[in-house]
């Protein structure tokens, strides 16, 4: 959600299109060399990539709002693939079905959160607010481990298994539909926050609450709103993903890291951001995982952290987001 | 605030309980309480190492950190190399050695990271302390997924710290001079600028307080002391891998700093005991209770279920801490004593006594 409107975009434009053509060269570099091995790996940096967008619009959603980093963000897609595996390969449901009443109990259980806890902390400092999201996530691990056991859990994709040959790479259509489904959610969260009031109250909320409350936007709904609708996104990108990764109780914390650094990179609180941060992160990871040496691919998680610190170091504000200013 | 002899003199009393646990250790049988309190109590005051650290940094000059568990496993590594690799070297020297290296790492991370502030700080830290969890998993000289195994017990002038009861007294007489040196610290110049810091860095900007250079020494001091913990750790434990040294570790650091109550120096101690000691009771608790079916009995399955439901309701309730809180309650309690004693006098005065 970025929300100033009519800020200086210039140098923003020049950051994003440089981030662009970074990207672009390193495709058409990994691609030339390594030929379709190279894009293989494109294809899938793009297919990790599409789910850490997904997380990282969850995390800008409630940072937005509410000033929270949730740190169980990644939980929720965790449960998502999780509830896909007992309604649909345990239960029999059809998976449109399954699909929606996961996201349906994961939005209820993200928003619960917010009535019990996160409503009662408003003002609180940082500290807390990190401790009660970290205490949720470890809960919502520790009743998946319960429920679930720790091993991964094979779930059949969703329209079989057929490779569909791409110059050379090859395409499940599980990918396809994780392609599909980031860009339909990307185009829904725009919409909802540009078109429709609810959303325009919530991105009023973010940008000033008091203001906002004054003409009648409850600041306490639209934190609510954020905490459901990050819950749903998160739930839905576990689900997309559960066929290709195999759900487990512990994937939510990795995801929600990598997911965090997408958010990070492109601006935290800013929603087109997040999904160039998250495509970015992710093809940054293949590549290198594919390019370092043998005996070496154990560090390419360690990628991810290095352009967190050097993000916040450079360039906090992100790829995409607008310096804040500093508060006395 | 109180003044230093009160200070002094609770440390005492603190020393006092805590050094007479063994002989009630020894008092009650292990088997009826179903955890080792000796045991126990050396893991919690290497804990307290890095949180009395850290709650100098957290507590009182207000800068998180999600990445302690970093420097704490530094300080394991760089003794356990030393004195695995060298078999002639000091243990005590490489204590030495994991403490300092941990302060060098601190204040390398720090200078650059520190200028961030709140939530951006705890991403940073938290960054480092997954690369750094990265580089023990994957190195060669940290030992990978394995980790070290073999590490000498620690010893001192020809004696040898290799049992429990022995590394308790080690332990805890160096917390108890940790605990002397954070009070001189907090009731000093350094400990005031903090405070100041921590209210407003701006206003001690303002007021001719060097922000950068205080925070940056709160940062160092507080690695030297997880460093210092890691150290011990890692001749307490004879072996250690990559897991003692995840985000978790350093989560839980930071738990026990806010449970025990930021900014509160009992805080550190009541916060890394009783998160220490929370797990095992909680696995205990079914075998006190005779009789419990099967299912029930098996409480290992909700430890962490109750762990994360426990850290949720404190934050809800308790957010300035166990310390705070309980005070609080302490004197809630006082108050209704004292309305109940005026209301009881009331009455007898109303009936002519």
């Amino acid at each position: 959600m970025n929300l100033n409107l009519k800020e200086n975009t210039t140098e923003r434009n020049r950051v994003l299109w440089g981030t662009v053509a970074f990207v672009a060269l390193l495709i058409a570099l990994t691609v030339s060399i390594k030929g379709s091995t190279g894009l293989q790996w494109i294809l899938s940096g793009l297919t990790v990539g599409s789910i850490y967008s997904l997380v990282a619009i969850g995390f800008s959603i409630i940072y937005a709002s509410t000033r929270v980093i949730n740190f169980a963000q990644g939980e929720f897609s965790m449960l998502g693939g999780l509830l896909l595996y007992s309604l649909c390969t345990k239960a029999g449901l059809p998976v449109p079905v399954g699909f929606l009443l996961a996201v349906i109990i994961v939005t209820l259980i993200g928003a619960g959160f917010e009535r019990t806890a996160i409503h009662h902390l408003r003002g609180q400092s940082v500290i807390t607010m990190i401790i009660v999201t970290i205490g949720f996530s470890i809960f919502l691990r520790a009743i998946a481990l319960w429920s679930w056991g720790s091993n991964p859990l094979p779930i059949a994709s969703f329209s079989g298994d057929k490779s569909v040959r791409f110059l050379g790479a090859s395409l499940v259509p599980q990918n396809l539909w994780v392609f599909g489904f980031t860009a339909v959610m990307v185009i829904l969260v725009f919409l909802f926050f540009n078109r429709t009031l609810v959303g325009k109250g919530m991105r009023a909320a973010a940008a000033n609450p008091d203001a906002a409350s004054m003409v009648g936007v409850s600041t306490s709904m639209s934190s609510l709103i954020a905490w459901a609708l990050a819950a749903a996104i998160g739930a839905a990108a576990g689900i997309i993903i559960a066929p290709i990764t195999m759900p487990s109780y512990g994937i939510g914390t990795m995801l929600g890291l990598k997911g965090f650094t997408a958010a990070v990179l492109g601006g935290l609180g800013n929603a087109p951001g997040a999904v160039v941060g998250g495509l970015v992160l992710g093809v940054l990871e293949k590549v290198a995982g594919g390019a370092l040496p043998q005996g070496y691919s154990g560090y390419t998680d360690a990628l991810a952290f290095l352009i967190l610190i050097l993000v916040l170091l450079l360039r906090p504000q992100g790829l995409l987001g607008k310096p804040e200013g500093i508060k006395v | 605030m109180p003044g230093p002899t009160v200070s002094y003199r609770n440390l005492l009393v603190v020393a006092a309980f805590i050094f007479l646990l063994p002989i009630w250790a020894r008092l009650v049988p292990g088997s009826a309480l179903h955890f080792d309190i000796v045991n126990l109590m050396v893991l919690a005051g290497i804990y307290a190492f890095a949180v009395i650290g850290l709650n100098l940094l957290v507590g009182y000059a207000g800068q998180v950190s999600l990445g302690h568990a970093a420097f704490f496993g530094i300080g394991a590594y760089t003794t356990a190399i030393l004195c695995t690799r060298f078999a002639w070297f000091p243990t005590w020297l490489g204590v030495l050695f994991g403490a300092l290296l941990a302060g060098v790492a601190g204040l390398l991370i720090g200078i650059p990271v520190l200028r961030l502030k709140g939530n951006y700080l705890a991403i940073a830290t938290l960054a480092f302390g997954e690369i750094s969890y990265i580089f023990f998993r994957q190195s060669g000289i940290t030992g990978g997924t394995v980790g070290i195994t073999r590490i000498p017990p620690f010893s001192m002038f020809g004696f040898s710290f290799d049992s429990d009861l022995r590394f308790f007294f080690l332990v805890w007489i160096c917390v108890m001079v940790l605990m002397l040196l954070t009070i001189n610290i907090i009731q000093s110049r350094v400990g005031r600028a903090l405070r100041a810091l921590h209210s407003s860095e701006v206003a001690a900007d303002a007021m001719g307080v060097n922000t950068g250079r205080y925070k940056t020494k709160a940062f160092v001091l507080s690695a030297v002391f997880a460093g210092l913990g890691g150290a011990l750790f890692a001749h307490f434990q004879r072996y250690i891998n990559p897991e003692s040294f995840m985000l978790t570790i350093s989560i839980l650091f930071l738990t026990m700093v806010v449970i025990g109550g930021m900014g509160n120096i009992w805080g550190a101690l009541v916060g890394a005991i009783s998160l220490t000691f929370l797990p095992e009771v909680i696995r205990a608790l079914p075998q006190w209770i005779p009789g419990l079916p099967e299912g029930l009995a098996n409480f290992n399955n909700y430890v962490l279920v109750l762990y994360g439901l426990l850290l949720m309701v404190f934050m809800i309730f308790m957010p300035q801490g166990m310390t705070v809180g309980l005070a609080r309650g302490v004197s809630y309690g006082e108050m209704q004593a004292k309305r109940l004693k005026d209301r009881i006098r009331a009455r007898k005065f109303s009936r002519g006594e």
